[in-house]
């Protein structure tokens, strides 16, 4: 139905997508998930042309939209989109606002498109708001009229632009019901969402991008249970990390440790919590120290905030060794330490690099 | 670190604020071992301020421990917080050092 090869957009030297090649069958949906910024509003808004691509090609049931003869306007009733924040016409009641392009674009009648209007309306559970003006409605029954309007041109595919973002949290339930009932009865389309269960739930097909690219595809399983690469395991398991890059025994404690205080306040862990990161930290380096003339150390902290973990690793170059192994400790009070504050202790060689792990104890968190 | 000192009952209070970790722990040893060997050999050490523990401040503690026995003298802690209290627990250093929870105790548990 859709296919799209090759897709850039540049804005400037700004490249905010690049190569993006994928296909969207007909009866299919597609969730588009990513962090913030990595192209996935610039994808649909360059299926729908609102953005012009830089390079590469959209064919639409074999139609180039790019192509200058293609008729925009007749593309746009074939593929409509929601916005996330709504885009209704003001000064128009709920019952204009689905009838104008039906009678203007399609040259239905308004008794017709008046007819269907309410039809869409009883289907998002909003009949009763035709008379109403936007500003009478909730977010929630805005974004369900968005909707509404959006089906009363009879689209082939529906593109959702994180249509939930600009609403509070009463009110996301409502809409995403309407969008399941649409994926329900074969609705194509394409959603970009930071809604992870109902993207799970609604899909078939999940792409997960990342710094402009489609990163990872796949059914929702795999994303949202098995995700293959590792940026798209951080994103799914809301991982947070901090690095830091020790390469002298002169390091700066005092700053090292204002910035994990920091990085702790921002993810909201326990005081307690802080205190004994503090405390493991300054316990490696101590022991790292002796070999800190020659290797260079980054410590990670990363906490997953969906499984409520927290992890330190220590990565350091040189050659192969594990330095809480190393008999040439003057004593073992750092090594309790740390083993007192860890659950599991995990060294490996990687990648010519001595990389050690630890699992923080969650009664800790 | 900060490192305050009185002379109450015979004994010596030591006031210390702050952390007491691989930076600040060589300071500490070396201010205690100068307290000690100008006869300081009863001594309270007054935890109600310091924030932080770590392992080079145990090494501290410990060697003060071993200066104030070679001389027959003796020391308790005071007012041990709950965050520095368990490293002690963590290398089973707590039955090693005398704790009590008030500076007046600890001058009590002296006498």
């Amino acid at each position: 139905m859709i296919k799209i090869e090759h897709l850039s957009k540049k804005f400037g030297d700004l490249i905010v997508m690049k190569d993006i090649t994928t296909e969207i069958k007909q009866g299919e949906v597609v969730s588009i998930i990513g962090p913030s910024g990595t192209g996935k509003s610039t994808l649909l808004r360059c299926l729908n042309l609102l953005e012009i691509p830089s390079a590469g090609s959209i064919h639409i049931n074999g139609i180039d939209i790019l192509d200058k003869n293609t008729d925009v306007a007749k593309i746009r009733q074939k593929m409509n989109m929601v916005f996330q924040s709504f885009n209704l016409f003001s000064h128009l009641s709920v019952l204009e606002n689905l009838t104008i392009g039906p009678i203007n674009l399609k040259g239905m009648s308004k008794q017709a498109a008046q007819a269907k209007a309410l039809e869409l309306l009883r289907l998002v559970g909003l009949a009763e708001k035709a008379d109403s003006y936007p500003d009478e409605l909730s977010g929630g029954q805005q974004q369900r009229v968005a909707i509404a309007r959006c089906m009363a041109m009879e689209p082939e595919i529906i593109l959702f632009d994180e249509p939930t973002s600009a609403l509070d949290p009463t009110m996301v339930r409502e809409v995403l019901s309407v969008i399941r009932r649409l994926a329900r009865e074969g609705m194509t389309m394409a959603i970009v969402t930071h809604e992870m269960d109902f993207a799970r739930d609604v899909s078939n097909r999940v792409l997960y991008m990342d710094e402009g690219i489609i990163y990872e595809e796949g059914p929702p399983e795999q994303i949202f249970d098995n995700p293959q690469k590792e940026k798209t395991r951080a994103f799914i398991n809301r991982i947070l990390s901090y690095t830091c890059r020790i390469s002298s025994p002169d390091y700066d404690l005092y700053a090292m440790n204002a910035e994990i205080e920091a990085f702790c306040e921002k993810q909201i862990l326990p005081k307690k919590t802080g205190y004994n990161l503090l405390l493991l930290v300054e316990e490696l380096l101590q022991i790292y120290r002796p070999f800190l003339y020659t290797v260079v150390l980054d410590i990670t902290i990363a906490y997953s905030e969906k499984k409520e973990r927290l992890e330190l690793i220590c990565e350091s170059t040189g050659e192969e060794l594990n330095p809480i192994d190393n008999e040439n400790l003057t004593d073992d009070l750092g090594l309790t330490i740390i083993r007192n504050l860890t659950e599991s202790i995990d060294y490996l060689r990687l990648n010519g690099k001595n990389r050690l792990q630890f699992l923080i104890k969650t009664n800790l968190l | 670190m900060d490192l305050q000192t009185k002379i109450e009952n015979n004994a010596i209070i030591v006031t210390i604020s702050g952390r007491l970790d691989a930076v600040t722990a060589p300071e500490y040893e070396k201010k205690i071992r100068e307290l000690i060997e100008s006869g300081n050999i009863y001594m309270v050490v007054d935890f109600e301020h310091l924030d932080y523990i770590s392992s080079a401040g145990l090494r501290g503690l410990l060697v003060m421990v071993k200066l104030l026995n070679a001389k027959g003298g003796r020391v308790c802690l005071a007012n041990v917080n709950e965050n520095v209290h368990s490293v002690f627990d963590m290398c089973g250093l707590t039955a090693l050092f005398k704790m009590e929870n008030s500076v007046a105790e600890a001058l009590a548990a002296l006498a």
